[in-house]
């Protein structure tokens, strides 16, 4: 029952007559060239989880920066427990018992994680003694099932680790309310769902969550709203008992929503073999083997997803065969060449794209414009730029992926997480005219885009017979897209199967195995 | 063994405006000098006399065009590999090794028999001098990671040493027993443009040099990867661009056009070497970092800075004739507004946390 943007107000019928712990009345932001936020009305109550959801450049993460005083809102009123406020910095926002996790953690690498949760909390004049976060941290970490050594320095620690001494961190600092902006997104499938029930715990102690993330049945597991941000308003907020997954795509997307679908997408054409990997052996961050003697065969007109959960050496594997890590035995075969000691120069310059693992870090330069970061691919300059050149290009694929963005001179920077995903994603497939290898490739992105990379994907694929390597930590997208499922654990290959004979329970098994 | 206090540096979340840290350092360097100088002359230096100095810096174009034009150069050149987050502090160095080759070609080769040739080929070799003086630095920067701020600071001594040990040893004047080279051919010195302390060569250089470097970063793929060095050098690995590659043009280039400044300040400006050559100028390899940094890496703003530097120089040579200070009042200003801006620069960006450990 979603409603027009103008009736919004009345839409929300509160659950009882007790004063919502935040309240938002005619929230407007604009950046220049956008209006990211227009005039938002919203009210969300002690004890409930309150999910944001909304395509790419919705304002969801707009929104939750001005709750935490990154952004000041151009007009509008913040309400806390009914009375009025101002957030003009973070510092206002935790006095305020608001506290947002962030997809990229802002701890201190040099200090053990102890030092770091007692520096977050001398900031306000809050003096925890030692032995209180030791028990806090160990706390938490049981609900949510990740050992944290609190003497450990914090570089040693993995991202979920690193998440959740923030976390913590928010908790010690007495948050009751979590922001947590696309924060889990990132974690593997099993202690994503740990956080989640930690995050329920939280709520029926009666703190107050709100969460955004692209997953709606995530989001209807763990929520008991969802408000539907749309080009900046409110489209509606809904309990999520009476609600549906169809109802909530219908609010996010409008009539685009009726093309989202899970289905296999039509099969390629599989012909001669592009790349061959031979018994390959590739170390990782911390010297021991992630691959493990791995051989694999991607053939053009072909997809090959790898299935996974993270951490078990696809990154290494992509990474090699981009020839952006050290090969220590084995061979990579491409087209008839032996690439195991060439570069990834000569990959780009024999028509490959790459969509690496997180993408603002490895993938664009988020200081640089969105024509800079088409230039900068080799496959696109050589050495004198044609800059009408990539400006067609770039408008070309603004249009193409819809990409939210005053034009081609926007320094990425000011894009959403999403659009600038999209950015990369729209590149990397251009450039993709022989081979994409990819890792997540549709990591941040709406579900209505999503589906759509991965039918663009597929086209490609099909019609111009390119090749494609895949790793996904999401099987839904391994599902859909590949022709080839090769599941990965520990380093090694643990079954290959051709998608139409592949069951999703035998492939999460080996998975875990 | 660890200590009980450490210090951490974090970003902060909202940087200050940028305009607003060279105009803050320049008062406040200012400031500061007047205070020094007050004080360093037993107060007969005032604030007053300064300040008229440097009215006088700033009106007095003709004097002032030479330091200008040089400093432009210099300050180019280290803004290409300032863009690239590559810290070229070795410019004294490149630009005494230009000077060297200049002075080699005018003095020791025939070249000098033709204007025209003569000059082509002074700064030709200056330029090939002051690219190898930063490749030396560049290798173990790109190759080993070694940190090019000691290397191209250290390689300035070595250059001076080289360069006195020449004058002194091999290239001394017999005539009159000078510690000097002899002066070079007449063929090889630059046209002055009347009036001023400006030649022509050295104003097409400059001029050469900056419309060069402007091509550069606006239409070249070198530019471009120089500018994300500095902002992701992932993303350059991604691509397929060596990132190497990139460190090592950025910095070689710059020490080229550093090494190209040297030519034309034998050429015009002192026409000889003299011992000790690090004492004969007012340190353009240093005070072009100040240029660079205050024309906050925009290739237009290098003109502008370079003329506010230039300006501050002429006024301190000013203040020194008028007899307060010794031989270092100009480098006050220098260091001055140099360590303002460092200490602006950093809270600007970043926020220093002491934390005492408990255990
Ligand atoms: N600092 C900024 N400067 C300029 N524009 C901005 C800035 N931050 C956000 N925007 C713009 O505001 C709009 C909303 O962005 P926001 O990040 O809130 O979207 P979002 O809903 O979080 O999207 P996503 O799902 O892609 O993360 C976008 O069009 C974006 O380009
Ligand atoms: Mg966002």
């Amino acid at each position: 029952m979603a409603t027009q943007p103008e009736s919004s107000n009345t839409f929300f019928s509160s659950p009882s007559k007790e004063t919502p712990i935040i309240k938002l009345e005619g929230i407007t932001k604009s950046f220049p060239g956008v209006k990211a936020l227009d005039n938002i009305n919203l009210e969300i109550y002690r004890g409930t989880v309150h999910a944001l959801l909304g395509e790419n450049g919705a304002g969801k993460s707009t929104l939750v920066k001005i709750l935490y005083g990154i952004y000041t809102p151009d007009k509008g009123q913040i309400y806390i427990d009914g009375k009025p406020v101002r957030i003009a910095s973070p510092m206002d926002a935790i006095k305020l018992g608001i506290v947002m996790v962030s997809q990229s953690p802002v701890i201190i690498d040099r200090l053990t994680v102890e030092e770091n949760i007692v520096l977050g909390l001398e900031k306000f004049n809050m003096f925890a003694p030692t032995r209180r976060v030791r028990s806090k941290i160990i706390e938490v970490s049981k609900t949510v099932g990740v050992k944290i050594d609190t003497t450990t320095e914090v570089w040693k620690l993995s991202y979920t680790q690193k998440q959740l001494v923030e976390i913590v961190r928010g908790l010690l600092l007495g948050a009751r309310v979590l922001l947590l902006d696309e924060a889990i997104t990132y974690l593997p499938l099993e202690e994503k769902s740990r956080f989640y029930k930690f995050i329920r715990q939280f709520a029926n102690e009666g703190g107050t969550v709100i969460i955004i993330t692209h997953k709606i049945p995530e989001a209807m597991d763990v929520a008991d709203y969802i408000t539907v941000l749309r080009r900046g308003k409110v489209v509606g907020t809904v309990p999520v008992k009476n609600t549906s997954i169809e109802e909530i795509r219908k609010m996010m997307f409008g009539e685009k929503s009726s093309e989202i679908t899970y289905e296999r997408l039509p099969p390629g054409n599989p012909g001669e073999v592009l790349l061959q990997i031979e018994d390959l052996w590739v170390k990782g961050d911390f010297g021991d083997y992630a691959v493990r003697g791995t051989s694999l065969k991607v053939r053009k007109g072909e997809v090959v997803g790898i299935a996974g959960v993270a951490g078990n050496g696809q990154k290494e594997l992509i990474q090699a065969v981009m020839r952006l890590r050290h090969v220590d035995k084995g061979k990579i075969i491409f087209e008839n060449v032996d690439i195991t000691h060439k570069t990834t120069h000569f990959l780009r310059l024999n028509g490959v794209g790459y969509i690496p693992d997180l993408p603002a870090k490895y993938g664009v330069s988020i200081e640089n414009t969105i024509l800079e970061n088409i230039a900068i691919v080799p496959t696109f300059s050589s050495e004198i730029i044609n800059w009408k050149r990539i400006r067609a290009l770039a408008l070309k694929m603004i249009k193409e992926y819809e990409v939210k963005t005053p034009g081609p001179e926007t320094p990425v920077k000011f894009l959403s997480g999403g659009n600038i995903m999209k950015v990369l994603v729209a590149r990397e497939l251009t450039a993709a005219t022989k081979m994409l290898v990819a890792y997540n490739p549709t990591r941040a992105l709406d579900e209505a885009t999503a589906i759509k990379v991965r039918k663009i994907i597929k086209s490609k694929v099909i019609n111009e017979n390119i090749a494609a390597l895949i790793a996904s930590e999401d099987l839904d997208e391994i599902f859909q897209l590949s022709d080839t499922i090769v599941v990965m654990n520990s380093g090694k290959i643990v079954g290959v199967f051709p998608a139409e004979k592949a069951k999703r329970e035998e492939v999460e098994h080996l998975m875990v195995m | 063994m660890e200590f009980p206090i450490s210090m951490v540096i974090v970003r902060r979340v909202k940087p200050l405006p940028y305009w607003i840290v060279p105009i803050l350092a320049l008062v406040v360097g200012l400031v500061i000098s007047m205070m020094i100088l007050y004080v360093m002359s037993g107060g007969q230096t005032t604030p007053y006399d300064v300040l008229l100095s440097i009215y006088y810096g700033f009106t007095n174009l003709g004097l002032l065009a030479k330091t200008f034009a040089l400093l432009v150069i210099v300050g180019i050149g280290l803004l290409v590999s300032f863009k690239g987050a590559i810290w070229n502090i070795g410019g004294e160095g490149q630009f005494y090794m230009g000077v060297l080759l200049a002075a080699w070609v005018a003095l020791f080769t025939g070249f000098a028999f033709n204007e025209l040739i003569g000059k082509t080929t002074m700064i030709l070799m200056a330029l090939l001098a002051g690219a190898f003086w930063a490749l030396l630095a560049a290798l173990p920067r790109a190759y080993l990671n070694i940190d090019e701020v000691p290397v191209t600071l250290m390689m300035n001594y070595i250059a001076y040493y080289i360069i006195d040990y020449i004058i002194m040893a091999r290239w001394r004047e017999r005539q009159y027993g000078y510690y000097r080279t002899e002066t070079i051919p007449e063929t090889t010195k630059f046209q002055l443009i009347e009036g001023t302390t400006l030649s022509i060569e050295l104003l097409l250089l400059m001029i050469t040099i900056f419309v060069l470097v402007w091509l550069m970063f606006k239409y070249t793929s070198l530019g471009l990867r120089i500018r994300v060095l500095s902002s992701n050098p992932n993303l350059l690995r991604s691509s397929g661009i060596s990132v190497h590659l990139t460190i090592l043009m950025a910095l070689t280039i710059s020490g080229m056009i550093i090494g190209m400044a040297g030519a034309a300040y034998l050429g015009s400006v002192s026409h000889n070497l003299s011992y000790p050559i690090e004492e004969k100028t007012p340190g353009y390899g240093y005070a072009g970092i100040l240029v660079a940094w205050l024309s906050m890496l925009e290739l237009i703003g290098v003109p502008i800075a370079a003329y506010i530097i230039g300006a501050l120089h002429t006024a301190g040579i000013n203040i020194q004739i008028a007899g307060a200070g010794g031989a270092a009042v100009v480098n006050v200003f220098i260091g001055s507004i140099l360590l303002t801006y460092a200490v602006l620069i950093t809270i600007s960006e970043y926020k220093i946390r002491i934390i005492v450990k408990k255990r």
